[in-house]
């Protein structure tokens, strides 16, 4: 993007404020699904989700309390009643007693939300949210004065590989911490967790193969900018298809429902997370919501094309149009926020399959169609 | 290194799904299950030695406390007993309303079945769903009784009070909505895919294993066989009523599914034909103020929501209670029947087939 070269200095700045960037992005969006969650469930299922903060009548919470109550008289702005509960449960997950069991494996039972967590937010490193810079900093900035805020943190030339890599390392998190709980349920929640993302993290790569192999790179961007503009209309139903193969496989991948095996609150209390309290459960937790943005971030970059309007491969026949011709950021995150809401609506819909059933999607439905669409893309790729 | 060995684990007492307090011994060779041992108790609280030191009148307010969610159909149970011991004739209209009532509490007690089980297999909407149906029914039971939960609804020989107005809007209004919430819940499942693959062929109990094991209810309809006790004894008013015994043979979790589903739709047709044909007269028969038995003894069966429910007493002459009270609680039978169900089976496949068994440990234990 830039062709000046960036000295040490500079690029270590300017990727530490991108970094920061990201967290705030990832720190915001992640307890607005949680509420979003409690919202869209309880419309789902006819009652009103969150409306308040339990019982708090003074003090900020209280204060909030009210306000919310008196918005809820406003038509719209209703909706939003209850907004607090998301600072609640942030504060409730801080200050709740941190219990280590006895027995456990200290150290791992400490190491695995945290190794859980940190691959979640890593993979926001190779993430692009826009090709292009978002503003320039001011001359009169120290250091990064007059360089461009990129939308990405790195631009590496195999991002992609990047970005499934690192988040193959979550399931170390959730196996290690099941076993150093050393207790049985959060055991059996642990090694069905293993077998399941091992087994859908096949799918998950074939089915982004498609994408890299009808465009010939690993780098984001590229790949973005050219499966949202360059593609041949006879590559647009494999994106389609491709696109609901992924977003399953990203389903299993994040334990959501129907595939949420390694919880299974209802078989196996709470899965692997059974034994874990406060923040160490919060880490979990919130690896999970974060995790759930990744997905859809990346099912937004390479199928519903990414900060470009139209999805698969739609938009070059739109690329001249003024305004919405081009990439913007809004078109990205409304995407993602429209996928995350899919994951929400999908929990209030369906039920749950049992173990072995998961298993047979995988091997038995998923691989082939994926391998399937593999073989397709490159027969498109031959001939264009 | 690696040693081969079952791994026994204690689901419940307290588990999000074992419906209750009960707690099952199982042994899991991975996920599988090879034995599978129910341990119950944790919930007794002496109902029936209780009862025995209670008057006829007072003994009712327990029966509530057995199966929680068909509180009606208890006290239906008991006071039939009682009335059969006594050989007093109810007067028709308290037979009607009796017959509505219970009705409408397998309604609920089936309501709650449903949501649970649907809960226990991940579909988590239609538990909201049809607890705002109960809800309804509670209300109606709360218009007749003034309770919703623990009615105590009937009294020896009728009814303590007829009607009260407006209690034939409340359940005209319900009827008239029931049959789109039914088609609600049916859309959600009915032909959802992962709802049967859950439980097509999960939980068998074939006709003469069920026979076998004492198990009635919808789960022995759901085997092939027609045995409802408001067909083969009629008690109340099920005599005057139409309505289908529905039977599947399938005998697996997703037969006993659509067999409730049957079920509340008939029992919605009862209630219709009560509401319509309600007999005027007298709610109550001539009691003396005390009742003092005879030597004798009565079984009476009636069919609660999850099977029959027996009340057995022995009367002892001059006494003001029972000389002995025992109650066949159809859970408790059914759910003899789980090791079978579930050895062999996955872990997942226990939770639904406590949820198809529909216990109530409240009257498990008693």
């Amino acid at each position: 993007m830039n062709a000046m070269p960036l000295t040490l200095l500079q690029t270590c700045v300017m990727a530490i404020f991108q970094a920061i960037a990201v967290v705030i992005f990832i720190f915001v969006v992640v307890p607005l699904t949680t509420f979003a969650e409690r919202k869209v469930l309880g419309y789902c299922q006819d009652r009103l989700g969150a409306t308040r903060i339990a019982g708090h009548r003074i003090g900020l919470t209280g204060w909030l309390n009210r306000n919310m109550w008196r918005m809820g008289k406003l038509p719209f702005v209703s909706i939003v009643r209850g907004l607090p509960m998301f600072i609640g449960d942030i504060i409730k997950l801080l200050v709740k007693e941190d219990i280590i069991p006895d027995k456990a494996d200290r150290i791992m039972f400490i190491i695995a939300p945290a190794l859980s967590m940190i691959a979640s937010v890593v993979v926001f490193a190779a993430i692009s949210f826009y090709p292009g810079a978002l503003f320039t900093f001011p001359k009169a900035f120290p250091i990064v004065g007059g360089l461009p805020f990129t939308g990405f943190i790195t631009d590496m030339n195999v991002g992609l590989l990047f970005v499934l890599g690192i988040a193959s390392v979550g399931v170390y998190g959730i196996v290690l911490g099941a076993w150093a709980s050393n207790s049985k349920f959060p055991l059996l929640g642990g090694l069905r967790s293993g077998a399941q993302i091992v087994s859908y993290e096949v799918p998950l790569t074939l089915s982004l193969l498609a994408p890299v192999v009808l465009t010939g790179t690993l780098n984001f961007n590229d790949m973005t900018r050219k499966l949202a503009t360059e593609m041949p209309p006879v590559a647009m139903p494999l994106l389609v298809v491709g696109f609901l193969l992924y977003l399953t496989c990203g389903f299993a991948e994040t334990n959501r429902m129907p595939f949420d095996m390694p919880e299974a609150e209802n078989e196996l209390v709470a899965g692997f997370h059974t034994e874990y309290s406060g923040m160490k459960f919060g880490f979990f937790y919130l690896a999970e919501y974060i995790n759930m943005i990744v997905v859809s971030a990346l099912a937004t970059a390479f199928f519903l094309g990414g900060p470009f309007l139209l999805p698969f491969g739609l938009h070059k026949y739109i690329l001249h149009l003024p305004l919405i011709g081009g990439p913007n950021i809004l078109w990205f995150i409304a995407k993602i926020i429209f996928l995350l809401f899919t994951f929400i609506w999908v929990r209030g819909t369906i039920p749950r399959y049992r173990y072995d059933q998961i298993m047979h999607v995988a091997w038995k439905y998923l691989i082939p169609f994926t391998l399937i669409v593999v073989m397709l893309a490159a027969f498109v790729r031959y001939a264009a | 290194m690696f040693k081969n060995e079952e791994m026994e684990i204690n689901m419940g007492p307290q588990h999000p799904s074992t419906h209750g307090v009960l707690r099952l011994k199982l042994k899991l060779d991975g996920e599988i299950v090879t034995s599978c041992r129910p341990c119950i108790g944790y919930l007794h609280r002496g109902v029936e030695k209780i009862c025995e030191n209670k008057t006829f009148f007072q003994g009712q307010v327990w029966t509530d406390r057995m199966d929680y969610c068909s509180a009606v159909a208890n006290n239906l149970g008991w006071a039939e007993a009682i009335e059969k011991l006594f050989g007093i004739t109810v007067p028709r209209r308290a037979r009607y309303i009796r017959t509505l009532l219970n009705e409408f509490n397998r309604l609920a007690s089936h309501l709650i079945w449903l949501a649970t089980h649907g809960l226990d297999i991940g579909a988590m909407t239609v538990f909201l769903y049809t607890f705002r149906e109960r809800e309804a029914i509670l209300d109606i039971f709360e218009a007749f009784c003034g309770s919703r939960l623990t009615t105590t609804a009937f009294r020896i020989g009728g009814l303590r009070e007829d009607l009260p107005p407006g209690f034939e809007k409340l359940v005209r209004n319900f009827l008239a909505t029931f049959p789109d919430c039914m088609n609600e819940y049916e859309t959600l499942l009915t032909e959802n895919r992962i709802w049967k693959k859950r439980t097509i062929g999960v939980g068998m109990l074939r006709a003469e294993d069920a026979i076998a094991m004492g198990v009635t209810g919808p789960v022995l309809r759901a085997a092939g066989v027609p045995y409802d006790i408001r067909k083969a004894f009629p008690y109340a008013a099920y005599e005057e009523m139409d309505f289908e015994v529905p039977t599947r043979t399938e005998a697996d979790t997703y037969a006993r599914y659509l067999v409730r589903l049957e079920e509340m739709r008939q029992s919605a047709r009862i209630i219709q034909q009560c509401m319509d044909g309600l007999p005027e007269g007298p709610v109550m028969a001539k009691l003396p103020k005390v009742l003092r038995s005879e030597v004798n003894e009565v079984y009476h069966a009636t069919e609660a929501p999850k099977g029959e429910l027996g009340y057995y007493l022995v009367g002892e002459k001059g006494s003001l209670n029972p000389y002995r009270f025992h109650v066949r609680a159809p859970g408790f039978i059914n759910l003899q029947a789980l090791p079978m169900m579930v050895e062999g089976n996955l872990v997942a496949d226990v939770i639904a087939t406590i949820g198809t068994l529909d216990v109530v440990l409240g009257e498990i234990d008693r």
